[in-house]
């Protein structure tokens, strides 16, 4: 859990230069280099309803306004609201004097108890689908303003093509404004142009009607000063901002939510395109169809247990490194030459001077707890390697802070084999995956002095 | 066996016909409890400072807590109250001055010892109160903050829910034998706990 939750203690260095906990990075296998969650391009793949889990298409998900139509929300505590039947009995139209029960649904949230009882609407029939919409009281005026600024855009890039056009041919340009010779109109590049040219006459920019500024309010009602505060009665700022369009300030005119869509998104290398994220085309599934995350690729730091420092006196430290992949990997930590980022080290570390072979990670054996299987045929030395478990190794460092009052921060270069799978698949399938030698920079942060 | 022999020694508790005690309770002091009420096995019934009248057709679930403390000295010796058709659900704990009917006490709430609570409240999971007031009706306490409103209609009674229980409790549960013949003001339940 230590990788997920304390994200802040080490850090690798994304190529965009900024430090990132190796979680939230991503690994191309094209250009083999770090990205971070800055530097990847986000894509959206498809919108969907989080309670309902149906996907649509942008172009459907944007005339819906990005909301379900089926599922609603609380307007009080934004749970999702439940449907729930009661059998209601009504007079039979044919037969008076014989009662039929009929069905009825209405939506109650299950934590808060608010219910669409509580604001007087009427059960529903069917079970979904067949809740009223409210209509936004500015709908007229929103998609007037709309339909005039996309009219605006349209002229300003008529315009803007039309510049670039006039330096080459004023002479068709005139002919075309004044509508001369239909068969160029036709002509491909101008037609957009021309044909917005002939409709502007009938919806110009100006027969908008201008907001009005407003100068003066009503005076507050005397009730406010004269009755008792109802606050069970008044909606809060947070319930108001759940239905912007409305804006309800009582809590008996609140009314469902309809629920938000959410994103599924892929992201891609910004340097390549190509894919390091995709998930699976269904939103059921939990899976992903391409998935480079680089906690799958690199291997991976962490801190073994916490020490104490003193300034200016060497402490020994247990890190661990773990191997996600399935090979064995030789592993060689190195000062980093030349360092920018001076402001960061806080310590002076003495780092193994030998390379560190770590055990491929083998999903069989790891869930079986054997002592006896710990046995590896690697030599160690004992100085420089703590314990080894699995695909995972403890080595030690020393670090001797320098620092006064600080964070004890290191930070090494950490070099590592790298077995590019995907591409060698791709090559040849007899081949042995190709060995490529990869550099990252780790920068940890260890304590306190 | 040492809580069974708790409730079989207990000379105070009175349980009307129809209810069912599951063995394993801790009941605790002069506790009256009437027809048609659940209590689950594990639940905690202490009279302390003062009798506990459990009313008809309750629901009192696993691992709850209701003791008599009456905190302040005008209340010590009061009898705590509880009314018909109320909820208590697993964990919760309830010291209340007294409660009226048609409340749910949701998981792991906490009703403090100065609190009256009228009828048709919901007193929301993990919910705490402990200020000394009186609860309106219908008042529903929901959230991590113990927000407040307060419904139309107070919550439905458990009828299907207390007919499954009889029928299923006692297939897997000792019950604690009743002692009491339901008082003549209850009456109109009596002909259908006899059979």
């Amino acid at each position: 859990m230590a990788t997920f939750m304390s994200i802040d203690l080490i850090k690798y260095l994304c190529n965009c230069g900024k430090k990132c906990p190796i979680c939230r990075m991503y690994l191309c296998k094209h250009c083999l280099k770090l990205r971070c969650i800055d530097c990847v391009q986000h894509e959206v793949d498809s919108p969907y309803c989080p309670s309902c889990l149906e996907s649509m298409p942008v172009s459907e998900a944007k005339l819906k306004k990005n909301r379900c139509i089926n599922c609603f929300d609380c307007p009080l505590c934004g749970h999702t609201l439940m449907t729930r039947a009661t059998s209601q009995v009504s007079p039979n139209p044919d037969d008076p004097s014989k009662a039929v029960t009929r069905k009825m649904y209405y939506m109650a949230c299950g934590f808060c108890r608010w219910s669409t009882r509580d604001v007087n609407l009427p059960d529903q029939n069917v079970a979904t689908g067949n809740w009223p919409v409210m209509e936004n009281p500015n709908a007229k005026r929103i998609s007037n303003l709309l339909e005039n600024y996309k009219l605006i855009a349209q002229v300003e890039k008529a315009e803007r093509e039309r510049k670039k056009y006039v330096k080459r041919r004023s002479h068709l340009y005139l002919q075309e404004k004044y509508n001369m010779s239909p068969a160029i109109v036709k002509r491909k590049g101008m037609a957009s142009f021309s044909s917005l040219s002939l409709k502007e006459g009938d919806k110009t920019p100006d027969d908008l009607d201008q907001s009005e500024t407003v100068s003066s309010f009503d005076p507050l009602p005397t009730e406010f000063f004269t009755k008792p505060a109802a606050l069970d009665k008044i909606t809060k700022l947070t319930h108001r901002f759940m239905l912007p369009e409305f804006q309800p300030d009582e809590t008996s005119k609140l009314h469902p939510v309809r629920k938000h869509l959410l994103m599924r998104k892929s992201l891609r290398c910004s340097e390549c395109e190509h894919n390091l994220s995709k998930a699976d085309f269904n939103p059921n599934s939990i899976k992903f169809k391409i998935q480079l995350t680089a906690l799958h690729w690199i291997p991976e730091v962490r801190i073994m247990t916490p020490s104490t420092f003193n300034l200016n006196k060497e402490t020994v430290v247990t890190l661990t490194l773990s191997n996600p992949s399935v090979f064995n990997t030789t592993v060689t930590l190195s000062q980093i030459e030349n360092e920018t980022d001076t402001d960061y080290c806080t310590a002076k570390v003495e780092l193994p001077k030998k390379e560190i072979v770590l055990a491929s990670r083998d999903e069989a054996s790891m869930h079986v707890y054997e002592e006896s299987t710990a046995t590896h045929d690697f030599k160690d030395d004992p100085k420089l390697i703590a314990f080894r478990k699995g695909n995972k190794v403890g080595f030690i460092v020393k670090v001797t802070p320098v620092v006064k009052d600080s964070d004890v921060k290191i930070c090494f270069l950490l070099k590592h084999e790298f077995r590019n799978t995907t591409v060698a698949a791709l090559q040849s399938e007899s081949k042995e995956p190709e060995i490529v030698w990869l550099e990252h920079k780790v920068y940890l942060c260890l304590g306190t002095v | 066996m040492a809580a069974q022999n708790k409730i079989v020694n207990n000379p105070n508790l009175k349980i009307a016909v129809g209810a069912l005690l599951c063995e394993g309770c801790e009941v605790i002091g002069d506790v009256t409890i009437g027809a048609r009420t659940i209590i689950h096995p594990k639940a905690r019934i202490i009279a302390e400072a003062g009798p506990i009248s459990i009313g008809e057709y309750n629901i009192i679930e696993e691992l709850v807590t209701i003791t008599n403390k009456s905190s302040t000295d005008a209340n010590s010796g009061k009898v705590l109250i509880i009314g018909n058709n109320n909820v208590f659900e697993v964990g919760a704990y309830v010291e209340a001055v007294r409660i009226g009917d048609h409340n749910v006490i949701e998981c792991k709430a906490r009703v403090g010892s100065k609190v009256e609570i009228s009828n048709g409240s919901i007193i929301g999971t993990g919910c705490v109160l402990n200020m000394s007031e009186q609860l309106p009706d219908n008042t529903v306490i929901y959230g991590e903050k113990c927000e407040r409103r307060t419904q139309r209609e107070r919550p439905p009674t458990q009828t299907l829910q207390i007919e499954f229980l009889t029928k299923i409790l006692p297939n897997y549960h000792y019950l604690v034998k009743p002692n009491m013949q339901p008082r003549p003001t209850a009456t109109t339940t009596a002909p259908a706990v006899k059979k």
